[in-house]
This record gives C-alpha cells, sequence and structure tokens, in this order.
C-alpha cells in the first residue's frame, strides 16, 4: 500500500474515532437534508399557491358571468375582474431560494392603473424572511465552510499538541505527504457530502439537468476548496489549535457576515432608492386627478398615444369607463420615468452586489446559485417588467370593447390573454462569479503554498 | 480579598494580552462604526417617510373641491416612521413596507421594504448595534474566558490555588467579575455615545419613554453578556485542555447564534401555512358579498332591509325624504361590515404569523440569544408586535377616514348627489394620520417568553453552572 | 570501513546560544552508544540533528552514509526512533498505532505479527485492544518501543527512553537493547541513567555545554568509576 493512502486509512480511523467530529458531520449531513426538504418544500408550495390563482380567477370569473348573464360593458368587467402575473420558479430554485420569499411571486391585475398595483406585497412573517431561508445554498454557503474549519482547524497542531508530531516525522515520510494526505482524505469526505447532497437536492427538486449541474457541482467544489485553501493557510503559520480555530472562524465572519454588512451599507448609501415613495404618491395624484380634469383634455392626451382610437365617440355625461380607463394609463404614463428609474435603480444596486462580491467569496457564491437558481433581483425585475408587458397587453384586449363600445360577453373571457413568467438563469453572472471564484481559490493555495516553504518546520 | 486579586489579575492579564486588546478594538470599533452606520440610515429613511408623509397630509388638505367619495377614493397614506431607537437594532423593519395606501372599501398591503429593494445580499446581515451586540461580543467573551480554568489546569496553578485555601466556586467567581469588568470596558463607550445620540439629537430633552427603553435595552445585553461569561468559565471548567474548551464553545456559538434562528423561524413557517394574500382577498371577497355592497345601486337584501328600517324611524316613505342621505348611510353600512370582515381575516392572519413566531420565541429557552433578540427588537420598536401595530393603526384611521367622509355625505349630501364638491375647506378638518410607537411596557409586555428565558438562563448559568464547577476534576 | 552513525563537525547554534559545537562521533553497527550530560547539554539537539528535525549550522550528520540534512525522508528508512515521552494517537488502539506506524515504514505485518511486537515490548495483549487514549506513560512507552523494534533499522535513537518504565521493565528493556545489538544495530542512547550506561553501553560520551568532552569503554571502567568521572566533568 501507497504510503499516502495508508496516512489517508488512519486519519479515517482517527476521524472514526472522534465523537466530536463524528456528530460535526452528521450535524451538517442533517442540515443538508433539512435544507433540502425546506427547499422543495417551499416551492412546491410556492407552486401549488400559483395553481390555485388559476381557481381564484375562474371563480372571478363565475361570479362575473353570473352578475351578468347577458354580458355587459367591458369597462365592469375591467373594473371587477382580476387577474394574475405569475412569476414561476426555475426547477433550480429549490436549492437557492435567494429573494423569492421577499419579492412577490404573483402580482393581481385589474385593467387599473398598473403602478398602483405591481408594488402590491405577499402576506409575508417579517420574522421568518429576516431569519432567511434554511435551504441547502444556506447549508453550503454558511455551514460547509464551518465543517472545513471544525475539521481542519488543528490539522497540524494536533500533531504537535498530542506529540506525535515527532514519532510520525521518524517515519520515512516527509512533511508534504502527511499534510497533503490529511487535506485530501478531509476533502473526500467533504466533498462527498457536498456533492452527495447536492445531487440529492438536485433529484429531489427535479431540476433540468442541463449544464447548470457541471456548474453546480464545480462551483460547489471550488467553494469548498477555497475554504480549504484557507484552513491550509492558517495551519502555515504552525500556530497552536486554540488560535487557529479564532483565526479561522474570524475569516469566516468577517467573509460571511462582516463584510455582506458593510457592502450593504455601501450600497444604500452610493445607490439610495427614493424613487418607491415619490413614484406611489405622484400616481395617486395624476390618477385621482383626472377625475377633475375636463374630459377632453384627458381624451386628447390619450388619443396622442393611441391614435388609432382617435375618432371613437365623444364622451358624454358624467362618466364613461373608455375615459376612466384613459385616465388610470395616463397615471401610469406620468411615472413611466419613476417606474423605470426605479427598475434600474434595482439593477444598478445588483450590479454593484455583482462588481463588490470579490470582496467576499460566500456573498459571489450565494449570487452564483441565485443567478443559477434565478432567484435574485434581476429576475423579479424580469417579473416586474413581463408584469407591465401583461397589462400592456389585457390593455389592448379590452381597449376594442371600450372604444368601439361593443358588449363584453361570457365568451370573451376565454379569449382573454393569461400571463405566465418562468424566471430563468443568469448565466452571465454565473460566469463571472465562476471566473471570480476560481481566481480566489488560486490565491489562497499560491498564498499558502508560499507560506508553507518558507515557514520552517518546528517539531517541538 | 482573594477573589479579588484573582478578578485584578485576570483583569490586568487580559489587558496585556495584545490578541485580545486587537481583538476588542476591532469589535468596539465595529461598534462604534454600527452605532454611526444605524443612526445614518435611520435619518436617510425617516427623512424620506417624513418628506412623503408631509407631502400627502399637504395634498390631502389642500386637495381640490371633490365629492366626499371621491376623495375617500383618492384617500391617503400612512408611512412608517422608525421608532427613534431603532437605529440600535433594525429587527425586521428591513423586512417590514414602509408605506400604505389608505383608501375607501380596501384595506392595502404595506409595500416598499427595504428588503424588496435589495439584492439577497441583504439576506447576510446588517450592520447594526445589536448585531455586534448579539453574535460578537459572545464571541469575544468566548475567546476570553476559554482558557479560564484549562489554562490554570495546563499550568498546574490552579492546584497552587486551591492549596492556598480558595474554593472552586470562588475561583470562578472571581474570574467571572474580572472578565465582567473587560466586557464593561468595551461595550461602555459604544453604549454611551448611542445614548448621547438618541438623547443628543432630541436636544437632550429627556423623553421618559425612549429612556426606559434605552435602560432596558441595555439591562438585557447586560444579562446575555453575563449569561455567556458565566456559560464560558462553566464550559472551561467542564474541560482539561484549553483547545477543547474553545471548540466546544464555539460549537455552541454556532448553533445559537446561526443555527438555530433559522431552523425555528423556518419550522414556524413548515409548520403554520400562511394564505396567499389573493386567497385572503378571495375569501374576504366572498364573505363581504353576503353583506351590503356599498356601491351597487341598492339590489340586495341587506342593503333593502336597511333601507326599510331607516324608513320607518323617520316615518317616511321613499329614500328621497330621509332627512340624511341613504347613498352616505349604506357606504358606511358596507364600509362597516366589509372592514369587520376583513379585520377578522387580518387577525386570522397575524394569528398564523404569531404562532410561526412562538416557536422561536420558546426556543428562547434552548438558546439565550434567541431571547435577547427577541427583547431588543421588542424594546428598539422594531419587532412583529410593533409592526402589526402600526397596520392595525392605519388601518384603523383609514376606516375612520372613510366613515368620516361617508357620514359628510350622508349629512351634507342629497341623494343620489353624484355632482357636488365640497370645498378642501372640509378635508382640513380631517386629522392628518400621525402614528406614536407604543409605550415601554406594552412593548416589554409582549415578550414575557422572552424576558422569562433570559431570567431563567441568568439563574440556571449561575446555580446549576456552578454546581458542575463543583464537580471539576483537579487532578 | 562505513560507519552506520556518524557525525563530522556537526554544530547547531541557536540565536543566542551554541548548542552543539564540533561534534565528531562514528558509531558502527552493533555498537552502543550512550550519551550522557545534563539537561540542556545537546543530547536532544544531537538527536534531533540525526532525526533531521533541525538543520545542522555547519558540520553534517551521516546515516548510514547518507547526509541527513539533504536526505530527510530517505535517511528514515535506515534509523528509528523512541523519544522520553512516547506520545501516540490517543483515539486508536496500541495495536492500530504501530500498525500505522509500520505500515509507514514500509512493512505490512499480520495482526499476530504485530501483537507479538507489543507483547514482546512488554505490554499486556489485552492492553493492546484498547484506546491509547487510557494507557499510562509505561504502556505507552512499550508501544514506542514496539514501533521501533519492528522497524528493523540499522540504527536506534534513544531519549531517554526508559523514563517512565519500572524497574522491571527497564531491566527488560536492557535485555532487548542488547540482543538488537547483537543483531547488529547501532544504538545511540541519551540518558541520565549512568548505571544502565554502564550496564548496556559499548562505549559512553560525556557532553557538557554542548561539547562531546569525553569518550570512554566502558569494559575500562566500572560504575562507581564512571561516575566518579561523570561528576568531575559537570563541577569543572
Amino acid at each position: 500500500m501507497n504510503k499516502f493512502w495508508i496516512l489517508i486509512k488512519y486519519e479515517w480511523l482517527n476521524f472514526r474515532a472522534d465523537k466530536g467530529l463524528l456528530i460535526l458531520t452528521l450535524l451538517t449531513l442533517f442540515s443538508g437534508l433539512y435544507g433540502i426538504y425546506y427547499g422543495t418544500t417551499e416551492i412546491a408550495r410556492q407552486q401549488e399557491n400559483i395553481a390555485a390563482l388559476d381557481v381564484l380567477t375562474e371563480k372571478n370569473i363565475e361570479e362575473l358571468k353570473a352578475k351578468y348573464p347577458d354580458g355587459t360593458d367591458a369597462g365592469d368587467i375591467g373594473y371587477y375582474h382580476s387577474t394574475f402575473a405569475v412569476n414561476h420558479p426555475d426547477s433550480w430554485a429549490s436549492l437557492s431560494l435567494g429573494q423569492r420569499d421577499v419579492n412577490p411571486y404573483y402580482i393581481k391585475l385589474r385593467l387599473l392603473n398598473l403602478q398602483s398595483q405591481l408594488y402590491d406585497t405577499e402576506n409575508i412573517n417579517p420574522l421568518k424572511v429576516l431569519s432567511g431561508n434554511f435551504d441547502l445554498a444556506f447549508v453550503l454557503v454558511y455551514l460547509f465552510p464551518l465543517l472545513i474549519i471544525g475539521l481542519c482547524f488543528n490539522i497540524l497542531s494536533i500533531e504537535k499538541e498530542q506529540g506525535t508530531l515527532p514519532l510520525l516525522l521518524s517515519q520515512p515520510i516527509g512533511l508534504p505527504l502527511i499534510v497533503s494526505a490529511k487535506l485530501t482524505f478531509r476533502m473526500m469526505l467533504v466533498l462527498g457530502l457536498a456533492l452527495l447532497l447536492s445531487v440529492v437536492a438536485m433529484v429531489l427538486g427535479q431540476v433540468m439537468p442541463d449544464e447548470r449541474v457541471a456548474l453546480w457541482l464545480g462551483v460547489v467544489v471550488l467553494y469548498c476548496l477555497f475554504w480549504f485553501g484557507v484552513a491550509f493557510l492558517v495551519a502555515a503559520l504552525q500556530k497552536n489549535s486554540a488560535f487557529n480555530a479564532v483565526t479561522l472562524l474570524g475569516v469566516w465572519l468577517t467573509l460571511t457576515i462582516i463584510v455582506p454588512a458593510l457592502l450593504n451599507v455601501y450600497i444604500a448609501v452610493k445607490r439610495p432608492m427614493p424613487q418607491a415613495l415619490e413614484l406611489t404618491i405622484k400616481q395617486r395624484e395624476v390618477v385621482h386627478g383626472g377625475w377633475d380634469k375636463p374630459k377632453r383634455e384627458t381624451m386628447d392626451k390619450f388619443f396622442s398615444l393611441y391614435p388609432q382610437w382617435t375618432d371613437t365617440t365623444e364622451i358624454q355625461g358624467r362618466f364613461a369607463w373608455r375615459w376612466y380607463y384613459a385616465f388610470h394609463h395616463l397615471g401610469d404614463v406620468a411615472v413611466a420615468d419613476l417606474a423605470q428609474e426605479y427598475q434600474q435603480g434595482l439593477q444598478a444596486r445588483h450590479q454593484l452586489v455583482e462588481q463588490l462580491n470579490v470582496w467576499s467569496v460566500p456573498v459571489n457564491v450565494q449570487t452564483i446559485f441565485n443567478a443559477m437558481a434565478g432567484s435574485d433581483l434581476p429576475s423579479y425585475v424580469g417579473f416586474l417588467q413581463s408584469a407591465t408587458q401583461y397589462h400592456d397587453s389585457l390593455r389592448e384586449f379590452y381597449y376594442p370593447f371600450l372604444f368601439n363600445q361593443v358588449n363584453f360577453t361570457n365568451a370573451d373571457y376565454a379569449k382573454e390573454p393569461r400571463h405566465s413568467f418562468t424566471s430563468s438563469s443568469d448565466f452571465t453572472t454565473v460566469y463571472a462569479g465562476v471566473y471570480k471564484l476560481v481566481l480566489s481559490v488560486l490565491l489562497v493555495f499560491v498564498v499558502g503554498i508560499l507560506l508553507f516553504r518558507n515557514v520552517k518546520l518546528k517539531v517541538k | 480579598m482573594m477573589v479579588r486579586s484573582i478578578a485584578q489579575k485576570e483583569f490586568i492579564s487580559t489587558l496585556r494580552d495584545s490578541r485580545f486588546v486587537v481583538l476588542s478594538a476591532i469589535v468596539l470599533l465595529l461598534l462604534l462604526a454600527a452605532t454611526v452606520v444605524g443612526l445614518h440610515s435611520y435619518s436617510t429613511l425617516q427623512a424620506e417617510r417624513d418628506a412623503a408623509q408631509q407631502t400627502v397630509n399637504d395634498q390631502f388638505a389642500n386637495s381640490e373641491a371633490r365629492h366626499p367619495h371621491r376623495m375617500a377614493h383618492y384617500g391617503s397614506y400612512a408611512f412608517r416612521p422608525k421608532s427613534s431607537i431603532s437605529f440600535l437594532d433594525f429587527g425586521m423593519d428591513s423586512y417590514t413596507g414602509a408605506s400604505v395606501y389608505m383608501e375607501a372599501h380596501k384595506q392595502n398591503s404595506a409595500n416598499f421594504s427595504q428588503a424588496q429593494q435589495s439584492s439577497s445580499l441583504i439576506r447576510f446581515g446588517e450592520m447594526t448595534v445589536a448585531f455586534v451586540l448579539q453574535m460578537l461580543i459572545p464571541l469575544l467573551i468566548i475567546f476570553l474566558c476559554f482558557g479560564a480554568f484549562t489554562q490554570e489546569k495546563e499550568t498546574g496553578t490552579l492546584k497552587i490555588l486551591l492549596s492556598q485555601g480558595t474554593s472552586l466556586r470562588q475561583v470562578a467567581w472571581s474570574k467571572i467579575a474580572g472578565f465582567s469588568k473587560v466586557v464593561a470596558l468595551v461595550v461602555a463607550p459604544a453604549l454611551v455615545l448611542a445614548a448621547l445620540l438618541l438623547f443628543g439629537r432630541g436636544g437632550f430633552e429627556l423623553n421618559g419613554d425612549l429612556l426606559q427603553r434605552l435602560l432596558l435595552f441595555i439591562g438585557f445585553y447586560l444579562v446575555y453578556f453575563f449569561i455567556f461569561i458565566v456559560l464560558s468559565v462553566v464550559v472551561s471548567a467542564l474541560h482539561q485542555r484549553s483547545s477543547t474548551a474553545l471548540v466546544t464553545l464555539l460549537g455552541i456559538w454556532i448553533l445559537c447564534c446561526v443555527i438555530i434562528p433559522k431552523a425555528t423561524a423556518n419550522l414556524g413557517a413548515t409548520l403554520y401555512t400562511t394564505p396567499t394574500k389573493a386567497q385572503l382577498e378571495a375569501d374576504v371577497h366572498e364573505e363581504v358579498a353576503k353583506g351590503i355592497d356599498g356601491h351597487s345601486s341598492g339590489q340586495d337584501e341587506r342593503t333593502e332591509a336597511l333601507k326599510n328600517e331607516l324608513l320607518e324611524k323617520y316615518k317616511v316613505s321613499s329614500v328621497e325624504e330621509l332627512p340624511v342621505n341613504f347613498d352616505g348611510i349604506r357606504m358606511a353600512a358596507g364600509e362597516e361590515h366589509s372592514t369587520k370582515v376583513y379585520q377578522e381575516h387580518f387577525n386570522e392572519l397575524t394569528d398564523i404569523f404569531r404562532m410561526q413566531n412562538r416557536i422561536s420565541e420558546y426556543a428562547g429557552f434552548l438558546n439565550p440569544y434567541l431571547a435577547v433578540r427577541h427583547l431588543s427588537m421588542g424594546m428598539a420598536g422594531s419587532d412583529f408586535n410593533h409592526y402589526v401595530n402600526f397596520q392595525n393603526e392605519a388601518e384603523q384611521y383609514r376606516y375612520n377616514l372613510a366613515q368620516g367622509l361617508n357620514h359628510i355625505q350622508a349629512t351634507q349630501l342629497k341623494y343620489g348627489d353624484k355632482e357636488t364638491r365640497l370645498s378642501s375647506d372640509t378635508w382640513k378638518e380631517f386629522q392628518p394620520f400621525e402614528y406614536e410607537t407604543p409605550k415601554a411596557g406594552w412593548a416589554l409586555a409582549n415578550h414575557l417568553v422572552s424576558l422569562i428565558a433570559l431570567f431563567l438562563w441568568l439563574v440556571l448559568v449561575c446555580t446549576v453552572g456552578m454546581k458542575l464547577i463543583d464537580k471539576t476534576k483537579v487532578a | 570501513m562505513e560507519y552506520v552513525l556518524e557525525a563530522r563537525k556537526l554544530c547547531k547554534q541557536y540565536q543566542d546560544k551554541l548548542a552543539l559545537r564540533d561534534l565528531n562521533l562514528q558509531i558502527e553497527a552493533g555498537e552502543i552508544f550512550c550519551l550522557l550530560g545534563q539537561n540542556g547539554a545537546g543530547k536532544s539537539t544531537t538527536i534531533n540533528l540525526f532525526l533531521g528535525f533541525i538543520q545542522p549550522t555547519s558540520g553534517a550528520a551521516y546515516i548510514n552514509g547518507l547526509e541527513v540534512a539533504s536526505n530527510v525522508t530517505k535517511v528514515k528508512e535506515h534509523l528509528a526512533y523512541i523519544p522520553e515521552n512516547v506520545m501516540l494517537y490517543p483515539n486508536l488502539t496500541g495495536l492500530e498505532n504501530l500498525a500505522l506506524f509500520s505500515n509507514l515504514a514500509g512493512f505490512d505485518y499480520s495482526e499476530k505479527e504485530l501483537m507479538d511486537y507489543l507483547v514482546q515490548a512488554g505490554l499486556p495483549a489485552e492492553a493492546a485492544k484498547r484506546k491509547v487514549g487510557g494507557y499510562s506513560k509505561g504502556m505507552r512507552q512499550k508501544v514506542g518501543i514496539a514501533i521501533a523494534v519492528a522497524k528493523h533499522a540499522k540504527v536506534l535513537l534513544l531519549d531517554e527512553p526508559t523514563s517512565g518504565l519500572d524497574p522491571k521493565a527497564s531491566n527488560e528493556f536492557s535485555d532487548l537493547l542488547l540482543k538488537l545489538s547483537g543483531q547488529g544495530t547501532a544504538i545511540f542512547m541519551a540518558t541520565h541513567d549512568i548505571f544502565r550506561a554502564k550496564e548496556v553501553g559499548t562505549r559512553v560520551g560525556i557532553m557538557r555545554e554542548g561539547e562531546l568532552v569525553d569518550v570512554l569503554s566502558t569494559t575500562a571502567l566500572n560504575a562507581n568509576e564512571l561516575e566518579k568521572l561523570y561528576l568531575n566533568y559537570m563541577h569543572n
């Protein structure tokens, strides 16, 4: 048997006999399984909820059909009928829920002005979203580094502290062989666990088997290697176990909590988002102002945007639905700039995060995972845009009824457009992230090896 | 005497340990940074919301001449003011909506939370004073105390100490006293700064409630730190080697501060299903439909019954002859009914959330971190209860506004009148929305479970912990 | 002839202290060389230099003709080592510890063979299957002896190997050393025990402040004379 494998075999025996390490590993395994369970049930629940929306729409239609058996003015339908824009999760979302719990995954829409409906939130328990998702991505990004630290903090120091190093080194083996065997054993264990959990999550989540399988597994391996590199680097300093444990936990804390928190502050200062409140106030002012403006003025403005309806009949009397929807739409038009700024502001924030995530490998990896699962801010912005287009198509569907004053019959509901949007992966972010991740891994290993070479071994 | 001299020895030798001094300096720096950053973010958001609130209040008061029901639909906004002490602990504030649109017939969600405007980076956590106090100071305490007994065992000095006639308990208490002094030295500057900033902005005007909240806030954290100090010393006493004591303590920290809080919150959400807003609205709609529709022209039975009741009361034969405007009466009745139904469903929803959160609260008995976290958010006014309180206040205002306007319609306008417009003088009589944070006592009463848990921990570490120390293997 | 253990002008300088000065020494196969000296005299430094745990400031150490400093790993095929305090993997049994170190030295013994080595070294068979974490110092020392013997090395480096052994075990250890030297093993032993040195050693070296001040043949002296001579060196 090769000496390398002999060392690995005895690492296994040592590991097997160490209750603390066994508990740590099992804890990580169970956390991973719980993360998978949580992720898949959460996404299944979202899918169920989305499916239930169809039922609600049907119910709403049935109610209206009963209320208007002979059909009615489309204006009534536009007012009382609601439909949903839905953001279906990508098949990978159960692995990394990202912001899917914070951002609504459906929007209830009526023909009314869009901007007063677009930002309605879902029922969310703030304590739960504050505490965050216990999904597989959390286990991989937060807990696996801790497992690696727990396995590696005393990789070399324990041999000194328990006094076995002299006897070990009196055998015909070099220190690099010993360290690499120890690291290899731990890598096999950790990577085995991480890859196993990932594969289980992929199977249970019934993910689309595309290049993301390789990407995900690759990122998991690289991320674990990064933390092994950090542990190796600290081991090369040849300090005692307590120093190593505190240093490694300090690095973990800095990279997973402190740096992200500081980046958050920086982003909030650098990219403030004052548009939201302004938008919501202005939109109301314009829409409600519509009631008091001369109808001619409103209609002329509207016709300049939709000349195809110009020659429809003059508005008579106090109220007409087409006038009502015209000023509702003009409300949207009035805040279109703000709405666009708002969405661009969100995008800009995300782009800034992407630039800054070089400062924290965990943030980078979380960004990659979310981008792969289509569960971060960009896909929410994509959904907002898609919902906006859907609202446009609804208006286009109803306008002929309204402006040509055609009765909306029960047969017409079936012709109403329906919305479906599925979050998609952002591969640009993924590849950029992977590139940065590879560089980070190389960096720690190069520094670690240089350090390891330059420091003389102190046997005693 | 002996106790004091050991405590003094710990205090001095800690201050001479350069590694500890560096770590404390970092923690203190983060604490000060978090105070300043928290205050800045608080001021920015608060100014934004104040300005927005002022704008909508002015808009309402100076509104054009409108029909009262138009005005009811025009409505108003409630922008949630941040509690002035919340810069110490953002709590759930970043995840709760900032603005509620208040209009007739419809209860709207609180929209535009900070989290919705952020990428997933925000989920890594925020830099607040509470974060440093809850997570970093315990870590510092662990680093400070893990060798309390093990080092004395490793160097053999414990035996010498005991041979001088000191008991194990005395050694433990004197070490706890020494370490407490060190922790106080790290924490005090930041807390003083926070207090100065808090009261300095108000021109050092002593606000009794705010002071109470701040004192309780600080008090809970001091208890929390003390629990961690005693816990660390006990764990150290139970171990023979410093490194194993350290690893055990770090394991406890990870479990308490990282894993359990997330796991319990997620477990709660799994156990008690939250209904979607769409479903909730559909349920409310269905139930309301059985009642009076304020807008319909009076075909349904209940409207008919209301009409007959009024006709009988005023002894007239048609609605036109009524001394009050039936439109307004019907509107008010409809509003009353739909609000009642909505409120029932909303209460059901908050009850579900409360049940979900209860798991985290009871987990405080397993984990002092959770106990102090809830108490801290409660005192900072950024917990769930304050959020619900705000939502209820906004809803109350919305209801009163709508009913006030319905009353105007019922008393000042004729039946069937859709044309009359009232001038802004009428609107000026409506008080604008003002939200006042509830009292400290109210906030505390919401967290009795956490309060008991925290003090139970205190008692537990001081009694059971000390019993365990008695059993320390000296040789 | 080729010496299995040799030092040529071996020097070790620490920052403020000369730990070893110009050590010249040749030891043949089958010889038992005992090195006497006070704590800090440079005995352990000498052994650590032969083991390659530290690098010489000047001069060179040779094991089986190989220079230690440039063949750090290779020379260990030819030497076995028993430290003053044998420390083993606490979570493994004595048997497993021995198996590990023998495997690393390139031997693949059966369990029975391993057990024989342990029993020969004086460890009770039932203890061999228990975790080392519960062993006394003497028991660990015996496992260390078994590890060294099982390696069948040309050179045996011993650093106060009998500390912690009871007198009976010490005697058995002496017998073992004589048997090994009879089989051609060169033994280099640092010790405080003058009587043991006289009893097993073929030659005795006396070290003081990093310098080998005298080398005596044990046949020429009795134990009392050796002790007198040793104390004489120490007091000057």
